[in-house]
């Protein structure tokens, strides 16, 4: 059970405020909105994974009853809007850079919402009907008759990077829209000659959809009058995509209001700009009434963005006293049709050596377009598929080799000395116990009793294997937040910042931080985000930067509201404001309470006789470029079960001790760590965006395909925090969002290796299906009728 | 057999491509409409009131609820009746309301998330997700309180892990990884017991 | 979904009307099925004719050596019928195994077996336990129902109104979980019963359909160890992206196994 909260403050596990709205049925998510006259959209969606649009005859459509109008992308283009543009690096100044090796810039494409040439993915958005009634809109979308020239399609990761194979732009000489390099070859070179084990991987992490709970959906409203658009939808962004809605609508920023209220869950797949939010607002304009669209969960699948697909040929140097000497390999990642976002081959990259002593490393990294969905970061964007390569090259090495699994990983953890420490890809780590927390790990999930309970196991016919990973992650994303506090004279507090929650629990957090530092009483703080009419800066939620930006502007902000009550005080009592201190709410003078803050408010309102500078509501802002990342990390420890007639796994224990620097909500922050467990069990085990090769057709197509996890294929989970403070956030804190996720692909893979090692099987692909592991018992081939038979061959990576 | 998912195999056994490109023509869609497929009225009692309106034979139960009553708590999260987010109880048992015609529970007792509470006093189960933040995002929680509740009607106040974990076969989430959600419920079962 | 007109009759005769009268119409029971479908656009009628109102199709009784359940009795009701658990064990087994608690709670014997899905659970017990659906019409032995891929006896305007299950001296009833849909992979059902041993498998093939070699390895012994040396050919199996036809093979063996260790527990 949880330890129950004894205040408020930071550190304390308080049960959330946004809860009442949530368990009562009064959340607000986009669909729960609407507004008067609306209409609604359906989309007509490509059948064909590549193809010629060769027509779109919309009469049909129209002659339907209830349908309003029916538009396509010669439309949009009639009305001269654009594309939407793609960002497709991160440019933290932390995050390493990629540049392609015959330095041309890498090949990057707008994409229009709904296409004029060609559709590339099935599922891709060709026309949008809208009607009266939802029912009406679905009708007339029926009624769409779209000429195509089906073309051939390529959809799997490493057959998109051929030279001969079908293109996805005709722009570009080829699907890889950038090939880059990172490390140095040279002394990777050397360090592979002297070594005495080399661990060799060739792998494929497949792509997973995100699916939120939440379908996405869109509201457009536009006034005429003003000439102004307001979105209301489901996202992770407030600023960066009303910027990406105005370019679209091709209007000033200032004419688009975006309006976020409950998101039902994200992941990363909701972060970016979708095609439908520019539609719905631009279809309002059009019919002259709000637009509603809410996609149903088929189309989820189809249309939204997904995540991973990364295929990774990578190899592990080690000395024969198993010190790490190098590291060397190729990654390629998946954009699907989109040049959307090369996160996966650059926070895909720039940890892969992850915590340990690496001395040198070089990978060729490539992003390639196929005929899928567009893919984004999800989840931890990146780490979770390279951190896996890397703990199964240490287990590979370790049973080549024969060395022990805890002590190989010990040997080579870098240790507090040697922190900072500088990664073969150029990444600085700051600071950390890492050998503390993996021994923590190990002896939370008591590896040394592991044995016993093996052999416990078998008396019960069943396998039960034991794997430990840890895991290191960049938390980088939009380096610039705000945040504005106003104190008001009865007390109350309201923060507007420009994160976004989907989950996460900020209404609960951010006010335990106003708590500690202004000492309002947690019910007094007021959370205000996701409305661009009162939310001028801030990036939102990703790569763990809510509480760690989220954190800083609050705090800032929060000193220099107290500095302005020190003045107030100061004058209203005739001393300097050295003289006065602040603690739990009361501003003090000679040791005793004199003024409360909401007393400063109420004074700084009524009185006329202060300066003008400290007239006036009591509020104070942060607007503050934070251009150092955290870095998060940790270790798992996962033990299973198989049963070796039919290949099921069980996940019996699961123990996670993740560093989070300081933990404000460990209520929140378990939980999150729980979640994350789950997503990578799920990737591990279960799901699969699986596209057929021969028709580019999504089969895992719908829920009754697309297998997520269930609560019965999870255990409890033991989870513990550990707070070693980050010397790169001022208040020492670490991202804790993701250290579910990026170690579990890897630790639930090494358990079950371990537990399948007495047949003789050294790696497993994922997901670890029950057939993939009855088949590995059983010397088969793995991947048989699983993943896409171009993996078997050889194609070299390097 | 060719290599091809469920629910597309399904589509394909029946005559339908995933997409389909056409069906009916135009004139036999407006002639259907004008032969008046006629708005049948439907009544039900949700959370105590009794509530009306005219609606399509094809409205869904969770549309009713949502569309015309507006009681949005009720959410719709899949198609396929796999997720269990827009579980409501009719008539004292737990159905998914996106897999029921509204037309088909006329005369129902209709309760859902917005009807537990007794005032300002939260349902037990309610306050039981609240206490072990048996929820993140919060849109699946309604089906799964619903779902819960449900789950005590059937095999009691006793609740251990095993028992939760399978009975909540129907209800997805995203967010918890269901750790906490098992923990709520447990203590929310033994809550519901009459004192 | 397309628009249709909705009926609901509250007797037998006027169900039997309705869906004779119009060549579009079709009979809705709990709709687990056919609502998905519906909703998918993978199907259009102009009627449906929901039976939840012909109380006399719900429901179940033991007469003699036979178990009664109608039609319209839901999969919950049969999972938790003191008369069933005592009767026939594996079929509460069995029914308390379909889909997810939620969809128990609406589908219903006669919509699994008239819609005939060949991953549905309940076919495997009409067939193994050679029971006898009844309709308006006709009494149709269960052997003789199921005709092909969502295909069965049925003739236009009949309605199944209940099953007839013989009571066997055990039955036990094993599936492999679909890991998202949570219909069957592969479903055995296993009854000892006088006249000998029945094997049903369903999930496996394009209909559900008996496995006579595990039969007659039973009928010598039966013991989850006769069936060792049995092996099925995973020729004309079904194969998809969850199991190929060579693990369903696998696993028919296998879960015949432990059908018959269950058969053997009670």
């Amino acid at each position: 059970m949880h330890r129950a909260a004894t205040s408020t403050r930071i550190g304390q596990p308080v049960p959330r405020k946004e809860d009442m709205r949530l368990i009562t049925g009064k959340g607000r998510y986009a669909d729960d909105l609407n507004l008067d006259g609306q209409a609604y959209a359906a989309m007509v969606r490509s059948p064909h994974a590549h193809a010629t649009i060769r027509s779109i005859d919309t009469k049909a459509a129209l002659a339907v009853p209830g349908v309003l109008s029916v538009l396509s992308g010669f439309d949009f283009l009639a009305d001269r809007l654009s594309p939407i543009p793609n960002k497709t690096f991160s440019v933290h100044p932390a995050e390493m850079p990629l540049i392609n090796t015959d330095g041309t810039p890498a090949f990057n494409i707008p994409d229009y919402p709904l296409p004029v040439d060609k559709v590339r993915f099935v599922g891709e958005a060709v026309a949008m009907v809208i009607a009266d009634s939802i029912a009406a809109a679905k009708d007339g979308a029926e009624q769409v008759v779209i000429d195509y020239e089906p073309l051939p399609n390529v959809t799997f990761t490493v057959d998109a990077a051929a030279p001969d194979a079908p293109r996805v732009r005709d722009e570009h000489s080829s699907n890889v829209c950038i090939d880059a390099q990172a490390g140095d070859a040279e002394l990777t070179e050397i360090a592979f000659r002297k070594a005495a084990h080399i661990a060799k991987i060739k792998t494929w992490i497949p792509r997973v959809a995100g699916s939120p709970m939440e379908p996405r959906a869109a509201v457009g409203e536009y006034d005429p009058q003003t000439g102004r658009y307001t979105i209301y939808t489901c996202s992770g962004q407030t600023l960066r995509l009303r910027r990406d809605l105005a370019i679209v609508l091709n209007v000033p920023e200032t004419n688009v209001r975006l309006v976020i209220r409950d998101v039902g869950g994200n992941f990363g797949t909701r972060g970016a700009i979708f095609a439908e939010q520019p539609l719905v607002a631009w279809a309002a304009r059009r019919v002259g009434r709000p637009v509603k669209w809410t996609s149903e969960r088929s189309e989820v699948l189809v249309s939204d963005y997904q995540g991973r697909d990364l295929a990774v040929e990578a190899e592990l140097a080690v000395d024969k006293d198993g010190n790490f000497l190098a590291m060397r390999g190729s990654n390629v990642g998946n954009l699907g049709s989109h040049t959307g976002n090369f996160s996966m081959v650059q926070k895909g990259l720039e940890i892969m050596s992850s915590i340990y002593r690496m001395p040198a490393a070089h990978f060729r990294a490539r992003a390639v377009l196929s005929h899928t969905a567009p893919t984004r970061p999800y989840r931890s964007s990146g780490r979770p598929e390279v951190i896996y390569v890397m703990e199964r090259l240490i287990d590979t090495v370790a049973h080549q080799a024969g060395f022990d699994r805890v002590e190989l990983r010990l040997r080579n953890l870098v240790s507090q000395s040697e922190l900072p420490y500088k990664n073969p890809f150029g990444m600085v780590y700051d600071s950390g116990d890492y050998i503390g927390v993996m021994k923590r790990a190990v002896e939370l999930g008591d590896w040394n009793g592991f044995a016993a309970r093996k052999a416990e196991a078998r008396k019960r016919g069943r396998c039960r294997g034991i794997g430990v990973a840890n895991y290191v992650d960049t938390a980088t994303g939009i380096p610039r937040e705000k945040a504005k506090l106003t104190v008001y004279p009865n007390g109350c507090v309201d923060v507007v910042i420009g994160t976004v929650s989907n989950g996460q629990g900020h209404e609960t957090s951010f006010a335990q931080l106003i708590n500690e530092w202004l000492g309002v009483p947690f019910d007094m703080v007021r959370l205000i985000t996701g409305d661009t009419d009162v939310v001028d800066v801030g990036g939102g939620t990703h790569s763990g930067r809510g509480m760690r930006l989220g954190s800083i502007v609050i705090w800032h902000a929060s000193n220099k509201i107290i500095e302005k009550g020190k003045q107030v005080v100061g004058l209203l009592l005739q001393k300097s404001p050295s003289e006065i201190g602040f603690a739990d709410g009361q501003f003090t003078a000679q040791g005793g309470p004199v003024m409360s803050l909401a007393e400063v408010a109420a004074a700084m309102n009524a009185r006329t006789d202060l300066p003008q500078e400290l007239r006036g509501p009591l509020l104070a802002e942060c607007d503050e470029t934070v251009n150092d990342a955290g870095f998060p990390y940790g270790c798992h420890v996962c033990e299973v079960e198989i049963d070796p007639e039919m290949g099921f796994v069980e996940i019996v224990r699961h123990t996670t001790v993740d560093d989070v620097g300081k933990a404000v909500n460990p209520l929140i922050i378990h939980g999150q760590t729980h979640g994350g467990i789950a997503q990578g069990v799920g990737q591990a085990l279960l799901e699969h965006c699986f596209y057929d090769a021969s028709t580019g057709q999504l089969l895992a197509g719908s829920f009754m395909d697309y297998a997520m996890p269930r609560a019965d294929i999870l255990p409890f989970f033991t989870t513990e925090i550990s707070e070693v403070p980050s010397t790169t956030h001022p208040l020492g804190m670490r991202p804790a969002g993701e250290g579910g996720t990026t170690p579990a692909l890897g630790v639930v893979i090494n358990a079950i290796v371990d537990a399948l090692s007495e047949f003789g099987v050294t790696h497993m692909e994922m997901p670890a299906t029950p057939e993939r592991i009855w088949r590995a018992i059983r010397g088969k081939p793995q991947r048989s009728r699983i993943v896409p038979d171009s993996i078997e061959q050889e194609i070299s990576l390097r | 057999m060719p290599l091809i998912g469920r629910r597309s195999w399904a589509a394909r056994q029946l005559g339908f491509s995933e997409f389909r490109e056409d069906t009916a023509s135009p004139l036999e869609r407006a002639a259907n409409v004008a032969q008046g497929m006629h708005m049948p009225i439907v009544s039900m009692t949700v959370n105590g009131a009794l509530r009306s309106a005219e609606v399509e034979g094809r409205t869904l139960l969770v549309q009713f609820l949502r569309d015309y009553l507006h009681l949005t708590g009720t959410h719709v999260g899949c198609d396929t009746s796999q997720c269990g987010a827009c579980t409501v109880h009719v008539d004292g048992v737990a159905i998914k309301s996106c897999t029921a015609l509204a037309v088909a529970f006329d005369g129902a007792v209709v309760t859902t998330i917005e009807g537990l509470q007794d005032g300002e006093r939260l349902h037990p189960m309610q306050q039981a997700f609240h206490e072990n933040h048996g929820l993140q995002c919060g849109f699946c929680t309604p089906g799964m309180i619903m779902s819960a509740i449900d789950m005590v009607r059937r095999c009691g106040h006793d609740l251990d892990e095993h028992t939760i974990r399978r009975q909540l076969d129907g209800n997805l989430c995203r967010c918890t990884g269901y750790h906490n959600i098992v923990l709520a419920i447990r203590s929310g079962a033994a809550a519901m017991r009459p004192r | 979904m397309y628009d249709f007109t909705y009926h609901r009759p509250e007797s037998l005769a006027q169900a039997i009307e309705l869906v004779s009268a119009k060549c579009e119409a079709k009979l809705l029971a709990g709709g687990m099925s056919l609502l998905p479908a519906l909703k998918l656009r993978l199907a259009r009628y102009s009627d449906l004719v929901d039976l939840k109102a012909v109380s006399a199709l719900e429901g179940g009784r033991r007469e003699g050596d036979k178990l009664i359940i109608g039609a319209m009795t839901k999969h919950a009701a049969v999972a938790a019928s003191e008369v069933v658990r005592q009767a026939i064990p594996a079929l509460a087994v069995l029914a308390g195994g379909i889909g997810d608690p939620l969809v128990r709670n609406r589908g219903t014997i006669g919509g699994s077996i008239a819609n005939a899905d060949p991953a549905a659970d309940y076919p495997s017990s009409v067939l193994g336990l050679g029971a006898t659906v009844i309709t308006n019409k006709r009494q149709i032995a269960g052997d003789e129902f199921f005709t092909g891929l969502f295909e069965t006896a049925l003739q236009a305007g009949e309605i199944i109104t209940a099953v007839h299950f013989p009571i066997p001296l055990c039955a036990g009833y094993a599936k492999l979980l679909h890991p998202a849909s949570r219909f069957a992979l592969v479903g055995i059902f296993v009854a000892k019963t006088n006249a000998g041993v029945r094997v049903a498998v369903t999930g496996a093939g394009s209909s559900v359909f008996r496995f006579a070699d595990a039969e007659e390895a039973l009928n010598a012994d039966f013991s989850p160890a006769a069936l060792d040396q049995i092996s099925v050919d995973a020729d004309g199996l079904n194969s998809d992206i969850h199991a190929s036809a060579e693990y369903r093979a696998h696993a028919i063996v296998v879960f015949a196994k432990r059908a018959v260790a269950s058969a053997l527990s009670r």
